[in-house]
């Protein structure tokens, strides 16, 4: 379970990006986050696993705090949650199964990731989690000779080698072309449907947060302006989150209805 | 068409910022008095300037053909090869020291009170040219290639250093966050995030000072630290310039092999696994470009 | 919905790909590489013992203090022609390197025999170390600055050659066939169709050359080439170190401080 209490995060510089957040999301929920760029969704995920730093209030995973936690606190918090990221993040010049592997690294004790002697174990962990994405045959191949939805794959599976109870998803599909990003939407879907892992995603396109979202949060100029299932979203919520009517932009297929 | 009034001039005719033009002014004024007074505080006459083309002409004359008597030739090789040793063994004890004190100074991989010093240091250590650094050594260490290699080890740290930092903030922090954000700590995050994408680049670095050090080190022997300097300060004193000329002839050759098949395998690492990143071909540009003496 | 397993060993028989192996010649490069170093390493004399003593020497204490009142007296003079030295070199040079630089570039030169040949004889030039072109001049023209300058002069020329003709190279040949176009001459239309882009970097690399010559002109007294290094030299034969030290601490401070303001206008400029 994560329980986000009065949560505010105020960049250098004076930013406000979230503002008094309080939401809580249970196991095995997909949860898609939606809101125009800059309505705090990338801070919201980024504040769960630390990678930003919020200011005021508590954020607690599966009961561990996370505001404030530093060092090996921290890392162990990381280790329950897997993210993956708009810009793939992956070590182009080192092989697929490398990138994988760095999903083990709270799991093993450092010396041996640094030396590169990961454990049976860990490596059989890493080949099941590209099986599962469908690219196991790719483990040696080069990072960098892979297409941009295959990469995203890597990352998918980089998630899944941890183990984690939580995924986390920043605009997984942003760099990706529509047919891909169904296939990568799909994975996901499939993922928490399966392992029952509590997934999170940042979208900007209203068609795809409706088809695969189960339950909706809208953020606004760091503000929750909408939490509710599925069932309960339409036009005008999605018009009163963005603050403006829905247009062709916002959609990944063109010509998609949104109702 | 009617004639500009004063005003319309005024609008299209745009003006160079003033401090710009200061600054340029000012620069080039620099420059015209200090050449004018090095010309004149030097000895250099109009007359040596006449003769000197004829006397060099003369030399370079004198040193063709070379002397090619077999165990002249053989030892002039060995020289030769004395100093692509000397080159060699300090690129990679530079290597060695630079490679971890790089990431100790750059800014996305160490905490800011490291980095400062560190900078620092190589900025420091390459002031030195190797020369002085040997002169500096050779009473301690004694003549001979050992402090030839000492000084280039050490010279070379700071350049590599200066170097590989470079490289390594120009790389994508994105892979380090993703280790990060699986649980790693700093260290694992630069193991899994950053070496993979910096490690040809540095590399590329190290075969390239490695280049200018083969020069660096047939210096060394202009006071007896090793390598064929020696041999050609040697043949030129006593003025047997065939003899210099299988020198230089011989220094020539390996320099150019060494250049040529280095530069083929920075290309190949570099552009290795067949993609073509466009940041990698910046890299390979920015290399090729400075090939040569410089970048000391 | 609670169960937070992701995959397990035996969830599922999956079948690895095989470990690629090594290409044959990779182990074969490594062995050579590692042999060639071993090999190095022992013809110059390479030990760990005396990189251990090398700080604990007793003879460090022989260039502390440095003898100031001599350093200032002495070496100011020879510090100052140093100077002059690179100044007038890289003038000298980088002018001389301009044309140069044009007929090298695959863009600007017309004719193949003056592109093929200027760009072997600056490859030629560039093998050679300053220091064996100083010592050469210093023998066929005498000891002094003269010489050193000369030898500054190749050097500067072959570095800005190399530097300036690629950017040439890669610069926008767009204007240059407008000029061409216009009924231009070649060398009017290189005048103002590419020199007015490549001319910024022209000045920059004129500074780095600044830098490099600042360097490269404290050794040059060390074969007789005029310069400071002719005092370092002198004090060597005599074992004075801590006149050395001296000289050698004047230097650092100095080449320091020109290097720096070098960089900063640079990085105006560009």
């Amino acid at each position: 379970m994560i329980e986000f209490k009065n949560v505010s995060v105020t960049y250098r510089g004076g930013v406000k990006a979230l503002k008094n957040l309080t939401v809580t999301i249970e196991d095995g929920e997909f949860v898609v986050i939606v809101g125009l760029s800059g309505a705090g969704k990338s801070t919201m995920l980024r504040a769960m696993n630390g990678l930003v730093k919020a200011t005021e209030g508590s954020i607690l995973v599966n009961g561990t705090e996370v505001v404030g936690a530093k060092g090996r606190r921290l890392r162990e918090v990381r280790k329950q949650i897997g993210m993956i990221f708009q810009t793939f993040n992956l070590a182009t010049r080192t092989t697929v199964l490398n990138n994988v592997l760095m999903g083990r690294l709270a799991h093993v004790p450092a010396w041996r990731s640094t030396l590169g002697l990961w454990p049976a174990e860990d490596k059989e962990r890493a080949f099941l989690a590209l099986d599962r994405v469908g690219i196991l045959e790719k483990a040696y191949v080069r990072a960098s000779d892979l297409s941009g939805g295959q990469q995203q794959r890597v990352g998918i599976a980089r998630a899944l080698a941890q183990d984690p109870a939580v995924v986390l998803a920043d605009e997984p599909v942003a760099a990706l072309d529509p047919v891909t990003s169904h296939q990568v939407m799909g994975d996901l879907q499939t993922i928490n449907e399966d392992l029952g892992i509590t997934t999170l995603v940042n979208l900007h396109f209203l068609d795809l947060a409706r088809t695969y979202g189960r339950r909706i949060i809208g953020l606004r100029a760091g503000e929750l302006v909408f939490d509710g299932p599925i069932e309960e979203v339409d036009d005008e919520t999605f018009r009163e989150i963005y603050g403006r009517a829905v247009t062709p932009d916002d959609l990944l297929h063109e010509g998609a209805e949104v109702e | 068409m009617t004639a500009p009034t004063e005003a319309e001039v005024a609008v299209v005719r745009p003006r160079m910022a003033r401090s710009k033009l200061v600054f340029r002014y000012g620069v080039t004024a620099v420059i015209i008095i200090g050449a004018v007074w090095s010309f004149t505080s030097l000895d250099i006459s109009v007359e040596r300037l006449r003769t000197a083309p004829g006397d060099i002409w003369k030399i370079l004359r004198l040193t063709v053909p070379p002397d090619m008597e077999g165990d002249f030739v053989s030892r002039v090789f060995g020289k030769v090869l004395e100093s692509v040793y000397i080159a060699w063994v300090g690129t990679m004890i530079a290597a060695l020291i630079s490679l971890p004190l790089a990431f100790m100074g750059a800014e996305n991989t160490a905490p800011r009170w490291m980095q400062l010093p560190i900078r620092q240091l190589f900025n420091v250590i390459r002031s030195f040219p190797e020369l002085i650094l040997a002169v500096l050594l050779l009473p301690i260490t004694g003549l001979g290639a050992w402090t030839g290699t000492l000084a280039i080890g050490l010279h070379s740290v700071g350049t590599l250093g200066k170097l590989s930092t470079e490289a390594i903030e120009s790389i994508d922090f994105g892979p380090a966050e993703a280790a990060q954000a699986a649980g790693g700590n700093r260290l694992e995050a630069i193991r899994w995030g950053v070496l993979p994408q910096v490690l040809p680049t540095i590399v590329a670095y190290w075969l390239f000072r490695f280049e200018i050090n083969v020069r660096a080190s047939a210096v060394m022997g202009v006071i007896g630290a090793g390598g064929v300097g020696s041999e050609l300060i040697n043949q030129l004193n006593f003025r047997q310039f065939d003899k210099a000329g299988t020198v230089l002839l011989f220094t020539i050759l390996v320099v150019l092999f060494i250049d040529t098949s280095s530069a083929a395998v920075r290309r190949r690492i570099i552009l290795g696994g067949g993609t073509s990143e466009s940041a990698n071909t910046e890299v390979f540009r920015d290399l090729s470009g400075l090939t040569g003496p410089g970048l000391t | 919905m609670t169960t937070t397993e992701g995959p397990r060993p035996g969830d599922r028989e999956i079948v690895p790909p095989r470990k690629p192996p090594r290409p044959w010649w990779y182990w074969a490069v490594a062995a050579a590489v590692i042999a060639f170093t071993v090999y190095s390493g022992r013809r110059v004399g390479f030990s760990l013992t005396s990189l251990k003593d090398l700080p604990s020497n007793p003879l460090w204490e022989k260039f502390w203090p440095p003898e100031w009142d001599w350093v200032f007296a002495n070496a100011i003079d020879p510090l100052i022609e140093t100077f002059q030295i690179a100044i007038l070199a890289t003038l000298v040079g980088c002018l001389l390197a301009l044309p140069v630089s044009f007929a090298m570039s695959r863009l600007t030169s017309h004719n193949t025999y003056t592109y093929f040949g200027s760009k072997a004889i600056m490859n030629l030039i560039r093998t050679i170390p300053d220091l064996f072109w100083a010592k050469l001049f210093v023998t066929a023209i005498g000891i002094g600055a003269f010489a050193g300058t000369l030898g500054l002069i190749i050097f500067s020329l072959s570095v800005m050659v190399k530097l300036f003709s690629e950017t040439i190279d890669a610069a926008d040949p767009g204007p240059l066939e407008a000029a061409e176009a216009a009924g231009g001459t070649h060398i009017a239309s290189v005048k103002v169709g590419v020199l007015p882009e490549v001319l910024p970097n022209y000045v920059a690399y004129a500074l780095y050359v600044f830098e490099l010559n600042i360097r490269a002109s404290v050794v040059l007294g060390l074969v007789g080439a005029g310069g400071v290094g002719r005092v370092l030299e002198a004090q060597r034969q005599f074992f004075q170190f801590d006149r050395i030290m001296g000289i050698v601490i004047l230097l650092f401070v100095v080449v320091f401080t020109l290097e720096q303001i070098s960089v900063a206008i640079r990085r105006r400029l560009v």
